[in-house]
């Protein structure tokens, strides 16, 4: 059983709009980037970290942690409704062993998506649906 | 409770509603046996006393001997790291959400005045 966050939020935008504007992450913080794409980075102020998962326009999924703090997990869902987009982010701390910048460097090395790392986050995921 | 991480012991001690409730009259008479607390509650001493037990072995409660009684104590600090950090990452995302809303909010009114793209609605 992972600590985990969970907010939702419904606007009236599409999805394709919604995801549009994760890209251009002012909303995440100030001196915020992400960069979607498998292995990205994801930078907001002096939290730092990488992309786990893109699945545009749908699905978001990074690592991030502030200095000298656990790495947490952050799921983005997008969801279409009758009236706009269903938001629904989750932030988890499924490996509070291990520190941010170790897991940045070895998610790197394996190339992105296929390491224990993301596999382990993964089977965390799963495992709550 | 063989867990690895204090926190999962802490949650699931607090994942019955007679252990939240024990915890939070714990919290505010600071110190109570066993019977005290029954007092107040639909449950039998002996099932109070096993409640605590759970609370205690989650690290919760501590307990100390006085006389012929035993008294048990709130310690907040397993609750405090798991739930503070909850806390914390939660008014964190109120806030990165809010600011969200207001940047498709701006970017909405931008498009209306701006481009006449609007999709259909």
């Amino acid at each position: 059983m992972d600590e985990l966050v969970e907010r939702e939020l419904t606007v009236p935008e599409s999805v394709e709009e919604v995801w549009r504007s994760l890209a251009e992450p002012e909303w995440l913080g100030e001196d915020a980037a992400i960069e979607l794409r498998e292995a990205g980075a994801v930078r907001a102020g002096e939290r730092g970290g990488f992309v786990e998962e893109v699945d545009a326009p749908r699905r978001l999924v990074f690592w991030w942690s502030a200095p000298d703090e656990e790495a947490t997990r952050v799921e983005l869902d997008l969801d279409e409704t009758d009236t706009g987009t269903h938001i629904r982010v989750t932030e988890s701390r499924p490996l509070a062993i291990l520190d941010g910048r170790d897991l940045a460097i070895e998610f790197g090395a394996w190339g992105g998506g296929a390491g224990p790392v993301a596999s382990a986050g993964g089977m965390l995921a799963g495992a709550r649906r | 409770m063989a867990t690895a991480d204090p926190a999962d012991a802490v949650f699931a001690a607090l994942s019955d509603g007679t252990r939240r409730s024990l915890y939070a009259t714990l919290g505010e008479r600071g110190e109570a046996t066993a019977t005290d607390l029954a007092r107040g509650l639909p449950v039998s001493r002996q099932a109070v006393q096993k409640h605590l037990g759970t609370l205690a072995a989650a690290g919760l409660v501590a307990t100390r001997r006085s006389g012929r009684e035993v008294l048990y104590r709130p310690t907040p600090g397993p609750m405090s790291e798991a739930l503070e950090w909850m806390a914390e990452v939660g008014a964190q995302w109120d806030d990165r959400l809010a600011a969200l809303e207001r940047q498709l909010a701006r970017r909405r009114h931008q498009g209306a005045s701006g481009l006449s793209h609007r999709t259909g609605a």
